[in-house]
């Protein structure tokens, strides 16, 4: 199984120095991603999901971000040591990207064709005329009805949908070996995210395309994934496949996720469950489970100590002292 | 920080930390102390104000008294008379090479009237208290004291300035305020105006009206006016702007939906959260109103005598400034570094009022 | 496109008239008048130059007069320069003041695009620091303080550049280097702070991380990607900073001796030479509504969200 990895994410830590000061948003996260995998990453705002993946990309802002340590190996190398040059060939062409708002990822003042086509001309080397031919078979495998005719409009002249659409066209045109998506559909009419969802599993299925989706809704990657992230404050806080995530879930911040998911199957009176409390500030966090103020099962320990990462079998971990050696 | 004591209430920001619980207010003054060129801005506005403002209560000479034997001087630590003895020395010798040179016996008479001034003086020099005066600054044409008329030459500018920002403040707010409130063709008929005014080059219009003006003690009062009238302009898009955008928001639909009415929501609720914006443009518009009256005073149609401002001044200074350069330097960097200070001190207030800022350059 | 200029061509209309209107009025309605500085006249002399410039007419018909006459693009005799119309002095004055609006404002477009660009690359480093505070330097310091003293400096002390005149055939073009500096600090400080400010934010927005996720080398980021958008709010810009470089122009061609219409307009004013003055008017109005309607096509074009239907 792990010669099929092809990415592998060790000890990932991206901090930003701001005036109040360190913000760790990444914190030691480690995973691995197979190849033609469906991985999601599931966490509230500002859990560090985003962050995590620019970083894979060495696309942190910097400053105030820096990355801090661990490592990101892409094909036996590690990309963060790489140079820019080599970055570059990477970016866009083994692994790419779709971002959150459709609305204000694509240039306003270039037309589609012109920021489609540059990235198919760069990495594949094809001339003009027959990246636009490439671009139009792609924006037609994403279903955008007449691209021959829309692919020489500008943004505005789509619909958000039909812009996601375009940015997963893109995103997928040099046949990257991963599609980073963050959260491709929470800015989307929900109408629509089932269709863009349903377009990103279909194409990364039909070129075997590995998939890192970024969300904060369990609903989500529920149908879609074969193995989930679950990060909380920067840090990876349970991992395993979906089956396990969702048939027996260990973390309680996992299982205040799921117990607050609505469910249609079971027709209740209670009102919806949800965790209490807020999500923490992770400027100068000190030593301790970032969880326990919102834990119902929190513990003496949880305040003065990060739980040990307890291993559960294979690639199923578990950050929690009620696990472990902790217990 | 320990984490079980936090309030839910706190803002978060981009990467979801908390920013502190405190008002916008003292947040905005921590951001702007950490800004050291506007808290360098700050200072110098700060003293430039007592200074200016305190000159009568500060031991400064007097700023139209003239003396005839002190023309020109240059700045100098020693006393008055020393100085303008060793000018006229000065230029006693280079008369008397003058006229060996030329023989012209017209150039016999200033030489004359140098020779008594220079007896005058030195009989005067130990006994008359004004000979001991020190002129750091120099002086000007009329044996002004550069320091005394720069002092309160700024106290002019900045009274203007500071005026004309509050005129325009104030017109600008009500004009904004019931266009934004109100809409509708009350609304249209400012935008309008707004409109036409934004398109006459309004520094013209108001060298019409000042040369249109009898000259008189009255021009500075006529002055503060004529920039005023013009300058409000901008302060009313912008307040427009954000009444038309709070007014629609939630919490003025909930002061609403509790039966205030509008007197009571303009005042309470769509100015109070406007007044930074409104800080923030004033600030930035102050300096401009007093290079605007200088511009006026230097062209000659603005502030009149024996009153001078920063504009009077630097253009009094431009006559002779090939000789006497101290009286064009002089006022001009004491407008300049306050100018200078006055827009480090509206950038730094933008930033930290408006830290979101879409048009921060 | 071309029923937008057509339409807003016909909405210069109302807004020139109503500017001719208010001025005519304001102007005649304040004291004093063009005879009345100089030493007392005879009854009857001063009776026939009303007759002759028709003053003795109630102002309304005068008005009527007036807007008549400039409809046929005769703006009148000029009331002190007897010898010379306002069309003459304002046509030999008025090249004079383009050619250098336009040459100042083109090397604060110019300059300051530069240096902002360069500032916003090199953000946060010395570069940035020293090219913003010459900015606020530049905002700060007012032209009849700079034009004064780069005149002190350079002309006087160094006698590297001649102290005024315009095109002069000794000096020629050196005579423009001063009033083109004085004239352009400002704009080109603003200019300057105003793309530095747009570019940085055009750098963090989110299309720019796309192409930079797309893998397009930084120089290519910054050519294509960012610089176009950074650029539009520059253009909004120059209607205004037109405006104020006519304004400017006043005090730069009183201090550099220009013949232009700055010059004019200062001395008619403090005259009352009431038809040079309305000339003006109407003049530096044109070239304002002019600059504002090249600003909306220019603007128009170079962003592909706004059309003109």
């Amino acid at each position: 199984m792990t010669d099929d990895v092809i990415l592998q994410v060790k000890d990932l830590k991206a901090y930003f120095k701001l005036d109040e000061g360190l913000l760790k948003a990444v914190d030691g996260v480690s995973f691995d991603l197979r190849k033609g995998e469906t991985l999601g990453i599931v966490g509230e705002s500002g859990s560090g999901k985003s962050v995590t993946n620019l970083a894979i990309m060495k696309l942190i802002p910097s400053p105030p971000g820096h990355i801090a340590g661990g490592e990101v190996v892409f094909m036996g190398d590690d990309i963060l040591k790489m140079p820019d040059d080599g970055i570059r060939k990477i970016r866009g062409n083994k692994i790419s990207m779709i971002f959150q708002d459709p609305m204000t990822c694509l240039n306003p003042f270039l037309k589609i064709s012109t920021q489609m086509i540059e990235t198919i001309v760069l990495h594949q080397g094809l001339d003009k005329a027959a990246a636009k031919a490439k671009a139009v078979e792609m924006l037609k495998l994403a279903g955008i009805p007449a691209p021959e005719k829309r692919i020489d409009q500008y943004p505005h002249q789509f619909s958000g949908g039909m812009r996601q659409r375009v940015m997963i066209a893109m995103a997928l045109s040099c046949e990257p070996e991963i599609l980073i998506a963050d959260e491709p559909t929470t800015a989307l009419d929900v109408t629509i995210q089932a269709q863009i969802l349903e377009l990103i599993n279909e194409l990364s299925e039909r070129l075997g395309t590995a998939v890192i989706l970024i969300t904060h809704s369990l609903g989500v990657v529920a149908g879609m994934c074969d193995s989930i992230c679950v990060m909380y404050a920067g840090r990876i806080v349970e991992r395993g496949t979906a089956d396990e995530i969702f048939s027996d879930p260990k973390h309680p911040y996992t299982q205040g996720l799921i117990k607050s998911v609505p469910r249609l199957d079971k027709v209740s009176t209670q009102r919806l469950y949800s965790i209490p409390g807020q999500p923490p500030n992770v400027i100068n966090l000190p030593d301790c489970c970032p969880f326990f103020p919102r834990c119902e099962r929190a513990m003496d320990v949880c305040k003065t100590k990060y739980p040990k990462v307890a291993e559960l079998g294979d690639k199923r971990t578990v950050a929690c002292w009620l696990y472990g050696e902790g217990k | 920080m320990p984490l079980n004591d936090k309030n839910n209430d706190r803002a978060t920001n981009e990467f979801n930390q908390y920013v502190k619980p405190v008002s916008l207010w003292a947040d905005a003054w921590k951001r702007l102390r950490r800004n050291k060129m506007a808290v360098l801005g700050m200072w110098i506005v700060g003293i430039y104000m007592v200074v200016t403002f305190g000159a009568a209560l500060l031991p400064f000479k007097s700023y139209t008294e003239q003396e005839m034997l002190h023309i020109n001087l240059p700045p100098s630590f020693k006393p008055a008379g020393v100085v303008a003895l060793g000018q006229l020395e000065g230029r006693k010798a280079d008369l008397e090479a003058a006229i060996v040179k030329s023989g012209r016996p017209d150039l016999k008479q200033d030489l004359e009237r140098i020779e008594n001034e220079i007896v005058q003086l030195k009989g005067e020099i130990d006994t008359d208290p004004k000979h001991k005066r020190v002129y750091i600054l120099g002086t000007d044409y009329l044996g002004r004291d550069m320091l005394a008329r720069t002092i309160y030459g700024g106290q002019i500018s900045i009274m203007i300035g500071l005026i004309g920002t509050l005129t325009a403040a104030m017109i600008g707010i009500v004009l904004g305020s019931l266009g934004g409130y109100l809409g509708g063709w009350i609304d249209n008929l400012i935008g309008r105006f707004v409109d036409l005014m934004y398109s006459l080059p309004y520094m013209l219009v108001v060298i019409i009206i000042m040369s249109m003006l009898p000259t008189g003690s009255n021009s500075i009062f006529v002055l503060y006016i004529a920039i005023a009238m013009i300058s409000w302009l901008t302060i009313s898009r912008v307040v427009r702007g954000q009444i038309i955008s709070l007014k629609n928001s939630e919490f003025v639909e909930a002061a609403r939906s509790m039966g205030a009415g509008s007197g009571r929501i303009i005042f309470r609720h769509l100015l109070p959260n406007s007044l930074g914006i409104i800080i923030i443009y004033s600030t930035l518009q102050f300096p401009s109103f007093i290079m605007n009256e200088s511009f006026l005073s230097f062209l000659g149609l603005g502030v009149s005598a024996p009153r001078a401002s920063w504009g009077t001044l630097v253009s009094e200074g431009v006559q002779g400034m090939q000789l006497y350069p101290w009286r064009l330097l002089v006022p001009a960097v004491a407008m300049t570094v306050f100018l200078f200070a006055m827009n480090f001190l509206g950038d730094g207030l933008r930033d930290a009022l408006d830290p979101q800022s879409k048009n921060r350059n | 496109m071309s029923r937008f200029i057509v339409r807003r061509f016909l909405s210069v209309i109302p807004t020139l008239f109503i500017i001719v209107t208010l001025s005519f009025f304001l102007i005649r309605l304040a004291p004093g008048g063009p005879f009345s500085g100089e030493k007392k006249l005879p009854p009857e002399i001063m009776a026939n130059i009303m007759r002759k410039y028709h003053m003795d007419e109630p102002l309304v018909n005068q008005y009527f007069r007036y807007i008549g006459d400039v409809l046929h693009f005769d703006l009148g005799p000029s009331y002190r320069y007897k010898d010379q119309t306002v069309n003459d002095l304002i046509g030999n004055a008025f090249p004079v003041s383009i050619l250098l609006g336009t040459l100042a404002l083109g090397t604060a477009l110019v300059l300051g695009t530069i240096v902002g660009i360069t500032s916003a690359l090199k953000q946060n480093k010395w570069q940035d620091y020293a090219a913003m505070s010459v900015a606020v330097l530049g905002i700060s310091v007012p032209a009849f303080v700079v034009g004064p003293i780069l005149m002190l400096i350079f002309a006087l002390k160094l006698k590297w550049l001649p102290t005024s005149g315009w095109l002069s055939s000794r000096a020629g073009a050196l005579t423009l280097i001063m009033p083109i500096i004085t004239l352009m600090m400002p704009y080109f400080a603003y200019i300057a702070r105003m793309s530095r400010g747009s570019l940085i934010e055009v750098m963090r927005s989110d299309y720019v991380r796309t192409a930079r996720a797309k893998g397009l080398k930084e120089g290519v980021v910054i050519r294509k990607h960012v610089l176009k958008g950074a650029m539009l709010p520059i253009v909004t810009y120059l209607g205004p900073a037109f405006s104020g470089i006519i304004t400017g122009s006043v005090v730069v061609e009183q201090i550099f001796v220009i013949p232009g219409i700055g010059r004019i307009f200062v001395q008619s004013a403090l005259n009352r030479d009431y038809t040079v003055i309305m000339g003006d008017v109407i003049v530096y109005s044109i070239i304002l509504i002019a600059a504002n309607f090249v600003v909306d096509i220019l603007y128009g074009l170079l962003d592909p969200r706004i059309s003109y239907k």
